[in-house]
């Protein structure tokens, strides 16, 4: 594959005027040297959302379309990992991951076989700031998954047997992952980032808090968090809305909401905005060094919303910023680019690529002179559409697949946003200007804010590294900590 | 979590679920038919078209037939290596014009090399077809690729496979598996080829792969999406008619891959090897071969979701794997089904192999039920269905009937083929194929492993050097 991101499929709405002005060549006599210009664009028409609220507080969202006989169901529930304990990393994900693993009629054996007969799929986990199970299946099974649905998030039973058995695969995985110096940059750049605050921690939790675990905790957090006041269903594809409602009722309309008030997390969430950390891990045997920029960026209900996505598009993706300097015009990488991460509180910002473990120190800079250059001036309006042009590209053909549209409804609905937001995206993008995109640098990603991190073979970056930040901290991979902020375990005694 | 190196494998994954089923689809959902206007230049260029007006977009994809199989001596990777290249400087357009003309306007591309075909495309607002025509018959009339930026893409790949092979845990276990899979045929080099003969290419290699190999008798195009036939074709004739075909004779692949005899056993060690793995494959026939469909649903029988029967063992009851597959690997000259395990923590991969052999062997012994038929079918439609929920899946799904299966027809047929496998045949191409004499097993594991007298439990401390 050429391109970092693997392909996604097609549907566009909007095409600004063809750049010739970036791509014409010198010699342009015969008809053939250079392009057709485009014919005038089509226009197009995003599906309606429409929605009810059932009298136990299930909010349920429809969204009707029927190009493919495919429904996608979606049982959200409005918190997420950032409700673990402190000491219980990877509770929420547990918690839902066991929702499919044995309800009061079924065991895990029999729940799969049930979907799996259909031809469809049966996905639970949890994410920051949500938990949800989901279900996909040809549109004329759309009734027995949503039964199935059902049952696995109003009635698992939490067996101790399937308890142990997912901590095995938990902890397996893990052990996988920190493998990978992808993630490793990842789970350091959150505890860089958000110290011991809420969002701080691994999602799917560490070796030591998956050890921690009980049944008990599962069933707390359960019983806390799922309930339909705290819930919403989204069913999306080619069925129609008065049958969708049906099917809600039937099956989730005697959910009830217990007595006790829906509890409010009284923890900390404040990130750490500061930056300056420049953390290294050593890990000799790594074949590549990951390189990540890490610093605060906005939450989801921020008015600089769009003003971040743009911005961040002018760094990001294949003909972004980042990927130009980093892989186009330097082969460094196969792909560098970034990511701002909107959630219900300030969520990160993250830039970064991998590359050859002598390059580590060269790609830092890089990635931090990128961070500069956006805050010193604002990019031209012809670098800055295409780059809108590239949201609303990836936004409009995420639509036209059942579980793009149904996660975007919910994306919405969680944060609470209007669910017509789907219709106004594209005018909101449009409305950014240069002006913005500066702005935005400045006072958001500012580069004294961020803080980098390093994973790989240490000796092969290190003397570079460490005569730009003499400051930085290095951990051998063995004394790495993610329990923690600190990062680095406690000397033994 | 996933396992597969995205050159080598993903896309294969995708085009082997692709092709399948239809009537009982319409019976149960509906599967649309693709309606493909099916048209040759003099050139020997194929058209194949559908028309879709559900979205204002068109998918363009142009299939060379030419993959890593084809990579020239000692240049393991190139067709790899050159499919990079298409994109820096053609004719009439500078390096990376492609990207002005598909991502600056809401779009995208995108390439993919795998062992038979090299496949471009695109997915673009319908009114910027045209212009699409244009830039693909450019790049297949003529490349201009100047030293630096040829180098600079190089580079580019020796990243990608130091992030496909190197830097993730099991990037080398798979590269391994094809390696020592095929004794003759040129499918013994993985796409990704390695650093030295990516470090030997030249540009001039580069001239000679384009004039051997990027010539209209060996392209497909394929549009679907928002157009007027008509239209397409008006443009189709006045951009790519133009080309001319040499008169030299299009190289292919001759080699036969000889059948195993006995089974082959391998061990090898890694640097990051978290959880020691276990893969088998078995050679099997070409993907045109009756016995393909059958393997097909074989796959899913054992693997797909959890409730296939290798999951439900080795990952559910005797929890000796952390994660488990079989693939029905489909290839243009010679196949393999592979399967493999990623142990759980503290587990001997000698237990794995044993759990996977007894459910090889009691799918052998007895043939599967009804209704694990019927789910396995069930699957591989919803899979299809996903793929064709977009333009560009529904022209992945043409070409691969087209190009590797020789009858673009069977885009549409292949779901009663799919439909009239029966348990008994399912059973037949395990007690065929899944053979002990040909059978490859390989064991990675952690290079720590190696010093100790057996293959011990791994210890917790493997990250302990250095200190």
């Amino acid at each position: 594959m050429r391109n970092t991101s693997p392909a996604r499929q097609a549907m566009i709405k909007f095409a600004p005027a063809l750049l010739l002005a970036l791509c014409c060549v010198a010699s342009a006599q015969t008809p053939q040297a250079t392009p057709p210009p485009p014919a005038p664009q089509r226009a197009v028409q995003f599906p309606r959302p429409v929605e009810q609220t059932l009298a136990s507080g299930l909010r349920v969202i429809v969204v009707e379309r029927a190009a493919n006989p495919l429904v996608a169901a979606q049982l959200l529930i409005k918190n997420g990992g950032e409700v673990d304990p402190p000491e219980l990393s990877g509770l929420a994900d547990m918690t839902a991951g066991l929702l499919t693993k044995g309800t009061e009629s079924r065991d895990a054996t029999q729940i799969a076989e049930a979907i799996e007969a259909l031809g469809g799929s049966l996905d639970a986990g949890a994410r920051w700031d949500a938990s949800n199970a989901t279900v996909g299946v040809m549109s004329s099974k759309i009734d027995q998954a949503i039964a199935i649905l059902a049952d696995v998030v109003r009635h698992p039973v939490f067996k101790d047997e399937e308890i142990e058995r997912l901590r095995q695969q938990y902890l397996d995985n893990i052990r996988v992952s920190l493998g990978q110096p992808g993630a490793i940059a990842r789970f350091v750049g959150a505890r860089v980032v958000f110290g011991d605050a809420p969002y701080g921690h691994p999602l799917n939790g560490t070796p030591e808090s998956l050890a921690r675990i009980k049944r008990e905790d599962i069933v707390k957090l359960h019983g806390q968090f799922y309930r339909p006041d705290n819930a919403i269903l989204i069913i999306g594809g080619d069925i129609k809305a008065q049958n969708a409602f049906d099917l809600a009722k039937r099956y989730f309309g005697d959910w009830q909401k217990p007595p006790a008030a829906l509890p409010v997390p009284d923890r900390n969430t404040l990130a750490n905005s500061k930056g300056g950390r420049v953390v290294v891990i050593d890990k000799p045997d790594a074949g590549q060094a990951a390189v990540y920029l890490v610093r605060t960026g906005i939450e989801r209900r921020n008015p600089d919303y769009f003003r971040g996505i743009v911005t961040n598009s002018v760094l990001s993706g294949y003909s972004g910023r980042l990927n130009q300097e980093i892989r186009i015009k330097r082969g460094l990488s196969y792909g560098a680019a970034s990511t701002l991460d909107t959630r219900r509180e300030v969520g990160p910002f993250v830039a970064f690529a991998q590359t050859k473990n002598q390059s580590g120190a060269q790609v830092a800079d890089l990635l931090l002179g990128e961070i500069s250059r956006l805050a010193t001036a604002p990019p031209s309006e012809g670098e800055l559409t295409p780059r809108k042009a590239v949201l609303v590209g990836t936004f409009s053909r995420n639509l036209e697949q059942v579980n793009g549209l149904v996660g975007q409804i919910g994306s919405l609905a969680l944060y609470g946003l209007g669910l017509d937001e789907i219709n106004k995206y594209i005018g909101s993008v449009q409305g950014i200007t240069p002006a913005d995109v500066q702005k935005f640098a400045v006072s958001r990603l500012d580069a004294k804010g961020a803080n980098i991190v390093v994973v790989g073979n240490a000796k092969e970056f290190l003397p570079e590294l460490s005569k730009r930040f003499p400051n930085l901290e290095v951990i051998p991979i063995a004394e790495l900590d993610l329990n923690t902020g600190l990062l680095r375990k406690k000397k033994q005694q | 979590m996933q396992w597969k190196n995205s050159v080598l494998v993903t896309l294969f994954a995708v085009l082997l679920l692709a092709t399948s089923a239809l009537k009982d689809a319409q019976a149960q959902g509906g599967m649309p038919q693709l309606k493909f206007r099916d048209r040759t230049l003099p050139n020997g260029l194929r058209l194949l078209s559908v028309e879709d007006h559900s979205s204002p977009t068109v998918a363009i994809q142009v299939w060379y037939h030419v993959g890593s199989k084809d990579d020239p001596a000692a240049r393991s990777g190139f067709a790899h290596l050159f499919e990079h290249i298409m994109f820096k400087s053609t004719r009439n357009m500078k390096a990376e014009m492609m990207d002005r003309l598909t991502e600056d306007v809401g779009g995208f591309n995108n390439a993919t090399t795998n062992d038979d075909v090299t496949i471009y495309f695109e997915v673009v607002p319908s009114n910027y077809l045209e212009t699409l025509l244009w830039a693909e018959a450019d790049r297949l009339s003529g490349l201009n690729v100047d030293d630096p930026n040829f180098k600079s893409e190089r580079d580019v790949v020796k990243e990608e496979f130091r992030q496909g092979v190197l830097a993730p845990p099991y990037g080398l276990f798979f590269h391994m598996l094809q390696q020592k899979s095929f004794q003759e045929h040129p499918y013994k080099r993985p796409t990704i080829g390695s650093i030295e003969d990516l470090d030997a290419a030249t540009l001039k290699d580069v001239q000679d792969f384009h004039a051997t190999y990027y010539r209209p008798d060996d392209a497909t195009l394929i549009v679907v999406g928002d157009f007027d036939q008509k239209e397409l074709d008006a443009w189709v004739d006045k951009y790519f008619r133009p080309i001319t075909k040499p008169d030299r004779p299009l190289p292919r692949v001759n080699i036969k891959e000889p059948p195993r005899k006995g089974e082959k056993r391998f061990t090898e060690y890694g640097q990051n090897v978290p959880l020691p793995a276990v893969g088998f494959t078995y050679l099997t026939p070409r993907q045109s071969d009756a016995d393909s469909d059958a393997l097909r649903v074989a796959e899913a029988i054992l693997a797909a979701g959890e409730s296939s029967r290798l999951y439900h063992a080795l990952v559910y009851e005797q929890q000796v794997a952390a994660e488990v597959a079989a693939d029905a690997e489909l290839r243009e000259d010679a196949s393999l089904f592979v399967l493999f395990a990623i142990l759980s923590a503290d587990k001997k991969p000698e237990d794995a192999e044993k759990s996977l052999l007894a459910e090889i062997k009691r799918l052998q012994d007895t043939p599967p039920s009804a209704a694990e038929l019927e789910k396995a079918k069930n699957q591989i439609i919803t899979e299809q269905l996903r793929q064709r929920e977009t333009s560009n899946g529904k022209a992945l799904a043409l070409g691969e009937a087209a190009v590797l299966l020789g009858d673009a027809n069977r885009v549409n047929t292949d779901l009663s083929r799919l439909q009239a496998i029966t348990a008994a045949d399912v059973q037949k191409v395990l007690q065929k194929y899944l053979t002990d004499d040909n059978r490859m097993v390989l064991y990675y594991l952690p290079q720590n492993a190696k010093t100790e007298k057996s293959v011990a439990p791994a210890p917790e401390a493997t990250t302990k050097e250095g200190r």
